[in-house]
């Protein structure tokens, strides 16, 4: 999946930049308390007036802080809309330094007998809580907030925090009229910034002399207008990264006799990240692991069973804490001890516990799919790590933070990006891909028996590999086997399922099968001395996910994957087929997605095979339709009915 | 959990919990937290995980729990904190030993005892103590379902104990009465005690009235002159005290909002009606309160209501007095010796509508002489109507056009109305769903009425289908029930330990007509049917009729409790139910 290409593609459609002036905070107009909805977007609650933020350094006392200014103007048009009139501001703090929130001004304006109307927020009405260890947070609510109200806030941020410049954000869930965006950064200080999301927007760049600070500044502006709102969408990987913004990141400070490259290219962030102590230092060290892993080498002969059986020592003794993490959070030694980790915690210690048998292993950052695509190289953005390895000139990627994961098979969550080798030993620092998720091949075998009631019972077998067994083998132990069982019957069209037995569902290895028996009350339709009965009874596909006409973002299925079904239908005696549904194939255009439908009779029975794939485990928006309109064909061959009727 | 009462206001709380998990899934019930605010402090609090050969592996420490603020999304503040810690099992079983002191001046809310934790949840002992140093302290207890399980009571010196022993887990099951019906509890109510600087004396719900009166509410609900003189500018012209009384209501919905601060003792006092005045926002009670000194301010009374919110009903018991019965509040509004009753909070919903939010049930009313326990108006059976009306015709290659009108009313207008706030997106989403059953729908146009009167919505929607009707041959076989079609079954349970429970019932009427093409005809009509039960009845027919079919269907469940062993035929009931709506009809193209 060639996600790169389709985000530079959509970089070109571009927001009409204005030159903007910085509205005045209180300057209303009549017009704006009037206005009953907002012409481009008529179902919209509220709508951001305007929004202008300005980030900028400023040094006092020989300290330097990041200041961020906000300033921003909302209409309010109904009461969905009230939830924008209460702003929260989170402040990050750690040990002895805090973000500080300063002079918050809010004001509500309303329209009473044709006159502006201000109520000011009082400051016995701003509330900070201390939330957590690491974060305060500062909330406030506007008063006398109305359908129709304006309200305006500013407030100021200064963060002891100077590297770290958040995400600059332009849409939002709810539209923008204006929005207007500036930061001034010394000169020798390059930041990096790379916008995101569907809608790009390019800065002016200008560059004077500051002298709050004494320096040369590069000043940077973004002005747009009519940003629509981000949108929701069932699918999506990860909303963010089609949210409009621009993100920073240092790469180099030059100034005269100082000279520091941070990150530009990948293999820069590698060498970065490779030279942390972590990386450089850990990962060969620790030369005393348990003596289980010495007998466990010492048992295996080939390094493919020596990697396979160290892959489930990991993953048996540790256990996930649940955090990403590209560096430690226990360390090696805490982590056997105490038997849990984070990610690095987990899959480092893979990493060096192969290569303590011999085999060629290195760790492999990523980005995971809850976190962005990084757009450009980056430390910050780099969120995991994983396992890789090469044995018999083949690759292995490993993650053993999951209980069902397997070599080359990982948590879909990885798959969201390339990953960045970090290869110390042979002086290999690099962008590699990380091997996208192989088809999934399910099959699902069906025999019915049908009677003339037009109840059924049969016997149903499954079997899944890769990621579906990955997928099912959670499912199954998420919840006890009754509930489990409930659950199942439901989904599937309310039969009743008896006998019910899995195979390989508490292994990660292979394929996982099930097999049951059912009584199906909805079998066929009686109507008059007839049976009407779809050939894939309740394994039919008859819902459509796909319901909006129009998407904006890609499908995201996880993985591909291929659907066998093989029913066989034994007609009741004293029966005759009246009618068999035509077979069918279709094929969607670059095998995106592929259907064979053939059913045929055979003595006294019905033989049905049908082949549903999905050969792409991402989608682009530009194919939606035709995906959507492939998912409606089939669920409608699906649906056709072979007709019975007594002799 | 031990709570000595040591004077009246000194309250010390001790509790201390063991619980083995056996899996992953039973996390969540190692519960390694304690909650807390600015009048209650945690004295003490540890921790103390063992493995399964019973070796201790961890302690955790007071100093080692994270302490956060716990603020829902509705809240801008509250002093409310929790101390937590958690714990990253690596095997199982294991078994955590959880501790804590709890001291606080308010001995007005002596907690309340469930002896099941969960569902899920083995007890295998759970103990409940009070002890009060001085007689005068000696508090109320209620004890709630005890009689079908092992607990034992025993009097103490200065109190009493409750023991249960060896309970074994309850799986949880659908449609089964609410918890504060099947679970054994104890409701704890004090008699003498202090409350956030005030004291009390109470005996029964009349006193409680009357110290809500005297002591909280009290002078809550003045309000500026010029507010007043805006009010009564406002109702000018009606003399009815229910027509003011919903004019009133307007008001506060249209210009106030739901927000919520909680310091100290904000917990059951409101904030001032002067306050809420000038702000335009508060919680259930700053808006109870402000409503109702807007009604005082034009001479029309109202009462403060205390009640306990939520889908389940759970009454208050009218036998014990206690503060922390409930978590919400409304008013009430007498007219002509009947209570209208009304939700501030909530901006939408007409006036002397609750919904299934605060509907049949027993709350207390604050009268001017003191508490009083009265039910709040209820919604059953045939109150809850939908009636839906419409056509569909059919073309050749299966799919539709077509119209439909659903009328609703009592708890169904409750699920419905909220649809006229909605966004295009978020309605044709809805209908996508309400009609699942219609393959490729298309939403060509809707159309609400919102009749508050009468507390009734109507819909009225244009549909389309591109194919809803399945091709065999020449033939089109198709669902005739295609426009009020839930194919509700409720789940088969191998073994039905709980009561069946249909907390309100409610009635469905359809008809509408089938249009099918020129050039068909009728191959196969189904029989019509009628199904009669204890639960409730149900009816189809399809009359063949000039160029179509002509479908009615009733469905009408009743309100009703009935043994675990009734489960069964319930769900059969419900099964020929939703077999009969898949009735087909075939229709064939003419030769």
């Amino acid at each position: 999946m060639n996600r790169m290409i389709m985000v530079v593609a959509l970089v070109l459609i571009c927001r009409v930049q204005v030159e903007a002036q910085n509205l005045k905070f209180g300057e209303i107009s009549q017009q704006e308390l009037l206005e009953k909805e907002y012409e481009h977007d008529k179902g919209a609650h509220a709508v951001i007036l305007y929004k202008n933020r300005d980030t900028y350094l400023q040094s006092s006392g020989g300290t330097n802080h990041l200041i961020t200014e906000v300033h921003e103007r909302i209409k309010i048009y109904d009461q969905l809309g009230f939830d924008y009139a209460t702003k929260e501001i989170n402040l990050f703090k750690q040990r002895h330094d805090d973000e500080m929130v300063r002079s918050i001004k809010a004001v509500t304006y309303n329209l009473e007998n044709d006159k502006i109307v201000k109520d000011e927020l009082r400051k016995d009405e701003i509330f900070k809580t201390e939330a957590s260890y690491n974060y305060n947070q500062v909330k406030f609510t506007l008063p006398n907030v109305k359908e129709g109200s304006v309200i305006e806030y500013s407030y100021k941020i200064v963060s002891p925090f100077i590297w770290n410049i958040d995400e600059f954000r332009f849409q939002y869930d709810i539209p923008v009229k204006k929005l207007r965006a500036e930061i001034r950064t010394p000169k020798g200080f390059r930041f990096k910034q790379t916008p995101k999301g569907y809608y790009a927007v390019f800065p002016k760049t200008t560059t004077k002399r500051d002298n709050r600070i004494g320096m040369d500044v590069v000043i940077n502006t973004y002005n747009l207008e009519q940003m629509p709102a981000l949108k929701a969408e069932n699918y999506v990987d990860n909303i963010d990264n089609y949210r409009s913004g621009v993100i920073f990141e240092l790469v180099s400070i030059e100034l005269p006799g100082f000279h520091r490259s941070y990150s530009r290219s990948w293999s820069d962030v590698a060498k970065t990240i490779g030279n942390s102590d972590d990386y450089k230092n850990k990962l060969d060290k620790t030369r005393s692991f348990d003596d289980e892993i010495d007998s466990l080498i010492a048992k295996h002969s080939t390094k493919m069973d020596k990697m396979n059986s160290i892959f489930k020592f990991v993953k048996d003794e540790i256990t996930w804490n649940g955090m990403d993490g590209k560096y430690f959070f226990n360390g090696l030694k805490k982590t056997l001890k105490e038997k849990k980790g984070n990610a690095a915690d987990i899959n480092l210690l893979l990493v060096a516990m192969l290569r303590y048998a011999g085999i060629d292993a290195n760790p492999v950052i990523i980005s995971t799919k809850d976190n962005l695509v990084p757009l450009f190289p980056t430390i910050d953005r780099l969120n995991y790590v994983l396992a890789y390895a090469t044995v018999d000139e083949k690759q292995y990627f490993m993650d053993a933070t999951e209980e069902f994961s397997d070599l080359n098979v990982l948590p879909i969550k990885d798959y969201n990006w390339k990953g960045i080798l970090i290869d110390n030993n042979d002086m290999v620092w690099k962008q590699i891909d990380v091997a996208s998720p192989g088809v999934s091949s399910n099959f699902y075998a069906l025999d019915v028996d049908l009677n003339e009631d037009g109840t059924c019972e049969g016997s149903c077998k499954t079997r899944f590999d890769k990621h579906s067994a990955y997928r099912f083998r959670k499912t199954y132990k998420e919840k006890e086997l009754e509930s489990y069982l409930t659950e199942k019957e439901k989904s599937l069209s309310n039969i009743e399922i008896d006998d019910y037995r899995v195979e390989k569902a508490d292994t990660f290895k292979g394929s996982v099968s099930e097999s049951f028996n059912f009584y199906d009350d909805y079998g066929a339709d009686v109507i008059d001395d007839k049976l009407y009965i779809k050939p894939l009874g309740f394994l039919c596909l008859d819902e459509n996910p796909f319901k909006s006409e129009t998407r904006e973002y890609p499908v995201d299925f996880g993985y591909p994957f291929k659907d066998v079904y093989m029913v066989n239908i034994e007609i009741p005696e004293g029966y005759k087929v009246d009618f068999i549904p035509a077979p069918t194939v279709m094929n969607m255009p670059d095998k995106v997605g592929a259907f064979k439908y053939i059913v045929a009779q055979n003595g006294d029975k019905i033989n049905v095979r049908v082949n549903f794939e999905i050969n792409r485990a991402m989608v682009p928006a530009d194919t939606y339709p035709l995906l959507r309109e492939f998912f409606k064909q089939v669920i409608a061959k699906e649906e056709e009915q072979l007709v019975l009727s007594k002799i | 959990m031990h709570v000595r009462l040591i004077s009246l206001k000194e309250m010390e709380i001790n509790y201390e919990r063991t619980v083995s998990v056996l899996n992953e899934n039973g996390n969540v019930n190692a519960n390694l937290f304690v909650g807390y605010n600015n009048s209650i402090q945690v004295k003490a609090v540890s921790a103390e995980i063992y493995n399964k050969s019973g070796e201790l592996i961890k302690k955790i420490k007071k100093k080692d729990f994270l302490d956060v603020s716990a603020v829902d999304g509705g809240t801008l503040y509250s002093d409310s904190r929790v101390l937590y810690t958690g714990y990253l099992p690596v095997e199982y079983p294991y078994t955590v030993k959880f501790s804590y002191q709890l001291k606080t001046n308010n001995t007005g809310t002596v907690p309340s005892w469930s002896f099941i934790d969960n569902f899920l949840v083995s007890t295998e002992v759970s103990k409940y103590s009070i002890e009060y140093l001085d007689p005068s302290l000696k508090p109320i207890i209620l004890e709630k379902n005890l009689e079908d399980f092992p607990i034992v009571k025993k009097s103490l010196e200065n109190g009493v104990s409750y023991q249960a022993k060896n309970i074994a887990a309850f799986k949880d099951e659908s449609l089964r009465p609410s918890e504060h019906k099947i679970f054994p509890q104890l409701v704890v109510s004090p008699v003498n005690f202090y409350y956030e600087g005030y004291s009390a004396n109470i005996k029964n719900w009349k006193d409680l009235g009357n110290w809500m009166n005297s002591n909280l509410l009290k002078d809550q609900d003045r309000l500026d002159p010029a507010t007043v003189s805006n009010i009564k500018k406002l109702v000018q012209g009606l003399d009815d005290d229910l027509q003011i009384a919903k004019k009133i209501y307007e008001y506060v919905q249209q210009n106030t909002r739901y927000i919520s601060v909680q310091i100290g003792i904000g917990g059951l006092k409101p904030i001032s009606a002067i306050e809420v005045d000038r702000l335009k926002y508060g919680d259930c009670k700053g808006l109870a309160n402000y409503t109702k000194a807007l009604l005082n301010a034009v001479g029309v009374q109202s009462y403060y209501v205390h009640v306990e919110a939520g889908s389940d009903k759970v009454d208050f018991e009218p036998e014990v007095a206690s503060l922390n019965q409930g978590n919400h509040v409304i008013l009430a509004v007498p007219y002509e010796g009947e209570y209208f009753w009304i939700d501030c909070t909530s901006q939408v919903h007409p006036f002397g509508f609750l919904g299934d939010f605060t509907d049949d049930r027993k709350v207390l009313i604050m009268k001017s002489d003191g508490g009083e326990i009265a039910h709040t108006a209820s919604y059953i059976n045939e109150e809850n109507l939908q009636r839906t009306t419409g056509y569909f015709e059919l073309d050749e290659e299966g799919g539709f056009d077509g119209n439909v009108q659903i009328e609703t009313k009592g708890i169904q207008y409750d699920q419905h109305f909220w649809l006229q706030r909605g966004t295009k997106t978020e309605i044709e989403k809805y209908y996508k769903n309400y009609w699942s059953n219609i393959d490729n729908l298309f939403i060509e146009q809707f159309e609400f009425n919102n009749d508050k009167e009468d507390v009734v919505f109507n819909e009225n929607v244009s549909i389309k289908s591109a194919k809803y009707a399945i091709k065999s041959d020449n033939r089109l076989v198709f669902v005739a029930n295609a426009f009020n079609n839930p194919q509700q079954v409720p789940r088969r349970y191998r073994n039905r330990k709980f009561p069946l429970e249909v907390s309100r019932g409610y009635l469905d009427e359809d008809e509408f007509r089938i249009i099918i093409p020129n050039n068909y005809g009728i191959e196969s009509l189904p029989d019509s049917a009628h199904l009669e039960t204890k639960f409730g009845s149900y009816s189809i027919s399809f009359e063949s009729k000039d160029d179509g079919i002509l479908v009615k269907r009733r469905i009408l469940i009743e309100k009703g409790t009935y043994p675990n062993s009734d489960y069964s035929s319930y769900r059969s009931f419900r099964r020929n139910i939703s077999k009969l709506d898949n009735s087909k009809i075939v229709i064939i193209k003419k030769s």
